[in-house]
Formats: structure tokens, C-alpha cells, sequence
């Protein structure tokens, strides 16, 4: 899958999610400044509703996550894993920065 | 003043009765019902299962399951030190203390009495029971010219009886019929390694004796003569020798007796007259007495769901009783048992056995003809395996390794419970329901036992439960020994007062002062330490909430000023002070909840809620709202939320004060006030308690001479009666008081600790907040009267302020590419009483479900067609 490009990096704010679509797909994308900019999907699995974006940025043992702001489940930002629960997990998207855009794409 | 409703009868306020009514008073049934409880002892209920921790302190303080107290604010009747003596089933009449009382439903969970074999000279003084406190108490009494002491009854009450007499310092002897000791759970060799262990501690044990006489003894006050010509002598004698379900009411008024005794009841715990329960160790099920306070438990639940059935607009499907299961872990005389399933074996079992009598350990699996299934296991000395035996057993499940691992697990292996694992058995909670309370942030055993109920019957599971919290804990990166979470080390309380005292206003500052040495570099934080610090920093300066440094701290709700619905859409609230709303205003609401198609409620509150708002909306429809003159009403923070009110003396003939006036000042003063939890209020005119301001966290009630303070009360989950903390207050005073409280629980109180939970936390409880407040005890009322007047001052309405922020309104554009949205990607709604609701929403099964029943009528759902669906 080709990268996309989804928004200008001025738009990302700081410490904080968006959501951005990628190839018609939801996708939650976080700025953590100099730690990087990671993405992925934005429907949370335990609910099925579009909100990974709107929930709080952690730092749980050595590891970037999202709280789900419906049920508060941590879903890891590295592998999309979900800690609370072995079943569920969200797709985890490559991003990067070219020339003052962000460009995503789904990691095969 | 009389009332319509159906009059309903608990006789007995044990264990089990007292579940049935708590249960009853939480499903809320009690509206349905005039509820009356007969108790025969003169306390109300208490743990008859810890018993024996009576004379850790020779109170019975520590074992009360409730007070009268209690009862009474429920509303239910209970008459203590009452025997009801008969039945009249055809007429439905029952005769108490020579009154007669009708009835529409009774239950009888009259319980056990103790079993005194029929032995001459029972009757001889210092001759007792075990069962009671008032048995306790004259135990103890008994025991104070007693040097030695004798339980009758080598079961699992005659070893707890002993325990007992040890305690109290006599030479204790068990004496028992059969040949080894527990004969209904273990096996004979767990039997003899108990006895062995229960010598070792220098009780003396005999087995294999029948006691023929108890004469005067010549060193000690009785002599028992056995069969075999030995005998033994002893100053006081405990009978322990099982247990007979008390059935004599049952049996004198016609109601069907089983051949050994025991009230007969089916599946449903009916019994043989109609529209009499039997629940407990006074019911006989399948010809089965279940002498454990499960099972009883699990009766009451089911005759409450048969009672439950005949209220009208109960939906709910009943429950039958269907056997329990008896296994059970516990601490004899300091010795581990634990028996599970057929633990004495059956004709064709396999078994898998394993003594080690110098470790002090025999184990022994029983399993099914083929091997595969457990079917039952003793275990005596060490009883690591029991929560994984337990849960093999409970399963079901074909053993997936040979038997014998089961016996060879590392104790320290975490524990492989299965979600709908059964962990508490008393209240059949499962692994599950402990989880989601873990994760919804209840990391305290007291917070899960009482938003769960599990560990609070016989707390056999209680380390069960413990493990599972950590387990959760740690698996969501959460430090369990102290602190908030896994940054920082310090309380809630702590942080307020480091925040104050070195004047940190930002979360970065924060973190690089007092997280652990060993946290990240990256200063991230968590979902529970960031939003604790933005609620530190809005208590101390309440500034606006959304400023640069605190936006990323917010939880969900604070950060987009609105609060989050289950199908990602928000709720729009705006204040309505004291519940007065002007026609112009209610207008106004109505257009802009037209416009948006929002989903209007009026709440319990008194304010009107207006769901679905799509997060986009929320600026446009919050603009529109302040240009008709509302604020916003902080429904998304933990906060103030309202000050509910009745219609006060200016429109009520029976009002006293003007308790609409008081409910708008106070909630204009207290708005926007970050605490560690939402904080409610009302304000009643007049003793009546239209308002029912005892049931919030600061309740007021109109006197004659002034206003009554109420504090610390909440409705939900638990509730609880708000405590009179003054009387006939004027308002000056009222508000000065109101002041201190709040900002003195707003700096201690823990992590989302309710004024309840943390007026309950302190030591000393309501006279300690009195003399802190009244008396000023600590000298800080000062300090906490100029720390309100601060926050007082700097209230702003968050909606107007980031309104004029342009920045802000960035955040609320669903997505920061709009334009390349699919096609179809809205949230769709289904209309329902000509609103819109989710469409994934539980009415649907709701409405199927008493559709069934026929109890509602019929409900049509109307499912829009492709282009009615809202975008």
C-alpha cells in the first residue's frame, strides 16, 4: 500500500490525538514531538465506535499507548496490541513527515 | 398514612435474610412493597461465618452486616427479639408477639439451630451451644472459671468451636462419633493428618467416641462417660455436633415438612403454600440441606427474581435454584483445608493421591472413570492449588495434561482463570466483572467489594480477588503498593499539597519534581495521573482548563467540554441553576435541540440534558446556547453538577424557607469547582424533603429557624443518608460552612473518592469533620475560606471562553482531512418516541424482551429507510 498524504504537520498538536481518514479507513494519529508520530486505527474493538483519537497518551512500562476514552482499555501504539485484553487489537499505520506533510500508510 | 402496596413478610434476619432484603432494596423492589422483618435475636444481622472473630474483641462491633439504622432508611420494618409463632397460609395472616399480620408475600429464612445429641446431663450447667453471639457471650462468660473446655463434634463448626475455647486459654479436647475428624469433606487420610496437626498444637483429640452420660467429674465440674468405658473430664462442654434446619413455624402452620425435616421448596423456593419462600439452611431442596452461606444466598436471589416477576413492569427473567456447589477453603486451627467437589471419593473414581506427612501436606484428586474430569479433591497443610482446582472443576473442562500437574503447579504461576470463572461464589461474581472494575479504576479490595460484592459473603476469595486486581493492574502498567499509578508514589493528597506548597502549576514541573527516579524520560504520564494533576491545578487556581499546558491532561469528557456517549457522540448541558428555567429559555433549548435533532431528557438533576450531539456540532450548537444566555453546566467534570430544589415557600403552602433562592446562590457560588469527584447538592423548603437533599453530598433542609446541613450522602451504586452535620444554620454561616467542607475534602480526599467514601475514611468520622469545621481544630478554616473565595473568583463558563479561541475550535473538526471521507460513514440512529436513539442502543433488546412478556404493549420500531438516516 502506497503512503498518503493526510494533513499538513502543523495541524498535529502536541501530546494530543486526531483523526485523519487513510485510504477510507479512520486512523488516530499522535503527535509525541521528538518520540515520534505514531498511528492507528481510530474504531476502538471493545466498542466499535470511531474514538482511539480522543483518548489520553500513556507511557505504561517502556511502551506508548492510548486509553480508550469509552471503557479506558490501553491499546499499544507500537503494535496495536490491547493490554487488558489478548483478544483485541487495532492495526498499527507507518507515518512520516516529508517536506511539512504527514504522510501514512497501512503497515501490510 | 396508609398506603396500596402489597405488604411483604421476611421472617429471620440471619445471614440469608439479610441478603434478600439488601438484594430486594437494590433491585429496588421495595418501591413495589411494604417490606416487614421479623428477627428472633436482638441485633439485626451479622457475619455468622467469621464468628469466631468475635473474641478477638469480644464485640460483636466488627460482624454487624447492618445496623436498624440501616433498615430504616431503606424503609423497611425490622422488628428485632420477635418470634413469630404461626401461619395462617389460607388466610395469609401470620401471629407475631400476639399481633396479627397480613401478608402478600412471605419468606421464611428462619435458618439452623444447633444439634445437641440426646445424651444424659446435656442440660447441666456450662453445657452450650455454638452458634450465636448470645452463645458467645456466654461462652466467654463460662470460660472465666473454667480451666478446660470440651467441643462435642469433630466437623467443621466443632473445629471452629475449639479454635474458639484455645483461644480463651482452656485445655480444649474435640470429641467425636466417627472414626476421623471432617467426615462430610475429607477423606479418612486428610482426616488423620488434620488430627495429627491439631495434637501438634496440643488440642487433644477423640475419635471413634460415643458419649453415653455427662455425670459430676471429681478434678473438673463434668465427667463424659463413653461407650468404651473411657471417659473424659472437663469444666465446660460446647455441643457442635451439626446442624437441624428450623422449621418448627413451618411445621406448625401446614407448610410441607420434609421426612428429616427441612421446608420442602422446588426450583423456584416456593414452598407448598402458596405464596410462601423458604431460602437458607432452613430449606430442604432435592431432599438436600445446604449448610453453607452460598447456596442460601443464591436461593434468596431466586425467590426475589419469582417475587420480582409479579411487579408489572419487571422484565427481567426469573431465576431457579439449581444446586450449588459446596467446596470450601478455610483456616482450622491455623491448619489449611480445602475440599472441592466429591471430595470423599465415589465407587469407580480414579484418583490421583499425594502424602508427604513430613511436610505436613496430603493431597488427593478424584477424577471421573476415564481420568478425564475432575470430579473432587481433598486437600490438607497446603492449599496453594485451590483457586486452580476450583476453576478445573467448576469448568467442566477435559483435562488437558495429565492429573497429576494439577498438584505440581508452581504456586507463584499466575493464575489462568477463564473470564466467566466464578470467583466469589457467595455472590457469583466472575473473574470478569472484577476485571472491568479494575480497568474502570476500583484498585482497592474495599472498592471492589463494594461495587462488586465479591469477597464480602464469606471472604474465602478475598486473596483470589487481590490477585486479580494486581494481575489487572499490572497488566495496565499500574504500580500496586502506593501511589496513584506507576509514576508517581505519591497519593492524590500528597500531589495537592506538593502542587500548593511549591506552587507547580503544570504537569511537566510535576513530573521532573516527584515522579519515581526510574520514570520515563518522556514525562507522558498515564490516564490516571494526568487527569488527577489537571484537577489539582483547576482546585488551586481554577484557571481555564483548556489552556496549552493542561488540554493534553484532560480526560475525554474535560478535553472536549462535553461528555462522551457510548456511540462516540456527546451530551450538550448546559446550567440550570436550582432547576428554575425561564419560558424564553426552555424556547430556546427546545429550537437548538430541533435544529441538531439532539435527543432531549430531563434529568434527575432537574436540568435537561440534550444528546447526540456530534463532536463537530459542539461549537456551533455551545455558541448558539450563550447567545440565548446559558453557561455551560460542568456535566463532563468532577465537579459541580447541580443543586436540585423544590418550589420553596414562595409558591408552597408548607414551605419555610426560600430554598429555590438558596439552591441558584449556592450553585452559582460552587460551579466549576474542581474536586475529586462530581459533587451534588439540594435544598429543601421545608421537612417534607421534596428535594431529597439527604441523598447528596451537601443537603440542606429548610427549618423554621434556618437551614439543617446535611453532608456526605450519595445516591448510586451504594447509597448512603447524608449525616446531620448542623442545625438551624443561617445562610452566612451555612455557606461559610459549606466552603470548608468542600475545599477540606477537595485537598484530602484520594483519586475519585466520594464525599462518602472519604468522610467514611476518616478517623473519627463525622464528629472529627465537625470540630475541624465547627471548632476549627486544625486552625485552617481561614485558609480554606480564602482558597474558596479564589476559585469563586476565577469561575469562567469554559464553552464562552473557548469559543473565543480560534486554535480551539481546530479540535473539533472530526477529522483534520474531512474531504477525504468515504461515502458512507455516519453514525446512524433509529427513532423511537419521536426522538432518535444509537441504533446499536439496548432498547432494542429491551423492547424485545417485554415485548415477549406483553408488559409494555406493543412497541413499534421504526428503522429508517436508506435516505432518512441522519449525516
Amino acid at each position: 500500500m502506497s503512503w498518503v498524504s493526510i494533513c499538513e504537520e502543523s495541524l498535529l498538536p502536541a501530546k494530543r490525538g486526531v483523526a485523519a481518514w487513510v485510504a477510507g479507513r479512520a486512523v488516530a494519529v499522535f503527535n509525541l514531538g521528538e518520540a515520534g508520530i505514531f498511528a492507528i486505527d481510530n474504531i476502538d474493538p471493545a466498542t466499535g465506535v470511531s474514538v482511539l483519537s480522543r483518548g489520553l497518551l500513556c507511557e505504561l512500562n517502556n511502551e506508548l499507548y492510548v486509553a480508550s476514552p469509552i471503557h479506558k482499555q490501553h491499546y499499544s501504539l507500537t503494535t496495536g496490541q490491547c493490554l487488558e485484553n489478548e483478544s483485541l487489537s487495532v492495526d498499527v499505520f507507518e507515518v512520516k513527515c516529508q517536506s511539512g506533510n504527514v504522510l501514512a500508510r497501512a503497515l501490510a | 398514612m396508609k398506603t396500596s402496596k402489597p405488604k411483604l413478610v421476611v421472617v429471620g434476619n440471619g445471614m440469608v435474610g439479610h441478603h434478600f432484603v439488601e438484594q430486594l432494596c437494590e433491585q429496588q423492589l421495595s418501591q413495589h412493597y411494604d417490606v416487614e422483618v421479623f428477627g428472633a435475636e436482638n441485633i439485626p444481622a451479622y457475619d455468622r461465618v467469621q464468628l469466631s472473630k468475635y473474641f478477638a474483641s469480644s464485640s460483636a462491633d466488627e460482624l454487624m452486616l447492618t445496623t436498624q439504622a440501616d433498615y430504616a432508611a431503606k424503609g423497611v420494618e425490622l422488628h428485632l427479639g420477635q418470634q413469630v409463632s404461626h401461619i395462617d397460609t389460607a388466610n395469609k395472616r401470620l401471629t407475631a408477639n400476639g399481633q396479627q399480620i397480613q401478608y402478600d408475600k412471605l419468606v421464611l429464612a428462619t435458618g439452623s439451630y444447633p444439634f445437641v445429641p440426646p445424651i444424659k446431663g446435656n442440660d447441666r450447667r456450662d453445657c452450650m451451644v455454638y452458634r450465636t453471639i448470645e452463645d458467645l457471650e456466654a461462652i466467654e462468660q463460662a470460660a472465666l472459671n473454667a480451666s478446660s473446655g470440651v467441643v462435642i463434634g469433630g466437623g467443621l463448626l466443632g473445629l471452629e468451636a475449639a479454635n474458639a475455647l484455645s483461644a480463651l486459654g482452656l485445655e480444649t479436647h474435640v470429641v467425636e462419633f466417627a472414626p476421623q475428624l471432617m467426615s462430610v469433606q475429607l477423606n479418612d487420610k486428610g482426616g488423620e493428618l488434620l488430627k495429627q496437626k491439631i495434637q501438634a498444637l496440643g488440642l487433644g483429640v477423640h475419635l471413634s467416641k460415643a458419649t453415653q452420660e455427662i455425670v459430676d467429674g471429681e478434678s473438673a465440674q463434668h465427667r463424659l462417660n463413653f461407650s468404651d468405658g473411657s471417659f473424659l473430664e472437663t469444666d465446660m462442654i460446647v455441643f457442635s455436633a451439626g446442624i437441624r434446619p428450623q422449621d418448627t413455624l413451618a411445621r406448625t402452620s401446614d407448610i410441607g415438612i420434609g421426612e428429616r425435616g427441612g421446608i420442602v421448596i422446588d426450583d423456584n423456593c416456593q414452598t407448598s403454600a402458596k405464596d410462601v419462600y423458604a431460602i437458607g439452611e432452613c430449606a430442604l431442596w432435592q431432599q438436600k440441606i445446604f449448610g453453607l452461606v452460598a447456596p442460601g444466598y443464591q436461593m434468596a436471589k431466586v425467590a426475589l427474581s419469582q417475587i420480582a416477576l409479579q411487579v408489572p413492569e419487571r422484565v427481567e427473567a426469573p431465576l431457579t435454584f439449581t444446586g450449588a456447589d459446596m467446596s470450601t477453603k478455610l483456616k482450622l486451627l491455623g491448619v489449611d483445608v480445602a475440599s472441592i467437589g466429591e471430595s470423599r471419593g465415589f465407587a469407580g473414581a480414579q484418583y490421583v493421591e499425594l502424602s508427604d506427612l513430613q511436610a505436613g501436606v496430603y493431597k488427593k484428586l478424584w477424577l471421573d472413570e476415564t481420568g478425564l474430569y475432575l470430579r473432587g479433591a481433598v486437600l490438607v497443610g497446603n492449599v496453594d492449588e485451590y483457586s486452580h482446582l476450583l476453576s478445573q472443576y467448576l469448568s467442566g473442562d477435559v483435562l488437558e495434561e495429565p492429573a497429576v500437574t494439577l498438584l505440581l503447579t508452581d504456586e507463584s504461576a499466575p493464575l489462568t482463570l477463564k473470564d466467566n470463572a466464578i470467583v466469589c461464589s457467595c455472590h457469583q461474581v466472575t473473574k470478569a466483572d472484577i476485571v472491568e472494575q479494575v480497568i474502570a479504576g476500583n484498585h482497592q479490595l474495599a472498592e471492589i467489594k463494594s461495587c462488586t460484592k465479591a469477597a464480602s459473603g464469606c471472604g474465602g476469595c478475598s486473596a483470589l480477588v487481590q490477585q486479580i486486581i494486581d494481575d489487572t493492574m499490572q497488566a495496565q502498567g499500574l504500580d500496586t503498593e502506593s501511589g496513584i499509578c506507576c509514576h508517581f508514589e505519591h497519593d492524590r493528597q500528597a500531589l495537592f499539597h506538593l502542587c500548593q506548597v511549591e506552587n507547580i502549576k503544570d504537569f511537566e514541573h510535576l513530573y521532573q519534581r516527584h515522579a519515581k527516579t526510574n520514570a520515563s524520560p518522556l514525562g507522558l504520564g498515564c490516564d490516571i495521573c494526568k487527569p488527577v494533576a489537571a484537577s489539582i491545578f483547576a482546585t488551586l487556581e481554577n484557571q481555564y482548563v483548556l489552556n496549552e499546558e493542561h488540554v493534553a491532561l484532560q480526560d475525554s469528557n474535560d478535553a472536549y467540554l462535553g461528555n462522551l456517549q457510548k456511540d462516540g457522540s456527546y451530551s450538550v448541558v448546559p446550567r440550570v441553576a436550582g432547576g428554575e428555567i425561564t419560558p424564553d429559555k426552555l424556547i430556546a433549548m427546545g429550537k437548538i435541540a430541533k435544529r441538531y435533532d439532539l435527543y432531549t431528557k430531563i434529568t434527575g438533576g432537574q436540568r435537561i440534558d440534550m444528546f447526540g450531539a456530534q463532536l463537530s456540532d459542539l461549537p456551533e450548537i455551545w455558541s448558539e446556547l450563550i447567545a440565548e444566555g446559558f453557561e455551560t453546566g460542568h456535566a463532563y467534570g468532577k465537579s459541580l453538577r447541580t443543586v436540585k430544589s423544590c418550589v420553596g415557600n414562595s409558591w408552597c403552602r408548607y414551605g419555610v424557607q426560600d430554598s429555590v433562592g438558596l439552591a441558584i446562590a449556592l450553585e452559582h457560588r460552587y460551579k466549576g469547582l474542581r474536586s475529586p469527584h462530581k459533587i451534588k447538592f439540594a435544598v429543601s423548603g421545608c421537612t417534607r424533603e421534596c428535594a431529597e437533599a439527604q441523598s447528596k453530598d451537601i443537603g440542606i433542609i429548610a427549618t423554621e429557624k434556618g437551614w439543617n446541613l446535611f453532608v456526605c450522602g450519595n445516591g448510586g451504586m451504594r447509597p448512603r443518608h447524608g449525616d446531620l452535620f448542623a442545625t438551624d444554620l443561617s445562610t452566612e454561616l451555612l455557606v461559610q460552612y459549606i466552603d470548608r467542607i468542600l475545599m477540606f475534602y477537595s485537598k484530602t480526599a484520594a483519586r475519585l473518592q466520594r464525599t462518602s467514601v472519604w468522610m467514611e475514611s476518616l478517623a473519627g468520622g463525622l464528629e472529627y469533620l465537625q470540630s475541624v469545621i465547627i471548632d476549627d481544630a486544625l486552625g485552617v478554616n481561614h485558609e480554606l475560606e480564602q482558597q474558596m473565595d479564589k476559585v469563586v473568583a476565577n469561575y469562567q463558563c469554559e464553552w464562552k471562553t473557548s469559543l473565543e479561541d480560534k486554535a480551539f475550535l481546530q479540535r473539533f473538526s472530526e477529522f483534520v482531512n474531512p474531504e477525504f471521507a468515504p461515502a458512507s460513514t455516519q453514525n446512524q440512529y433509529q427513532y423511537q418516541r419521536e426522538q432518535k436513539f444509537p441504533i446499536a442502543s439496548d432498547m432494542q433488546t429491551f423492547i424485545e424482551v417485554s415485548r415477549s412478556k406483553s408488559v409494555v404493549g406493543d412497541i413499534a420500531i421504526t428503522l429508517l429507510d436508506e435516505e432518512e438516516v441522519l449525516v
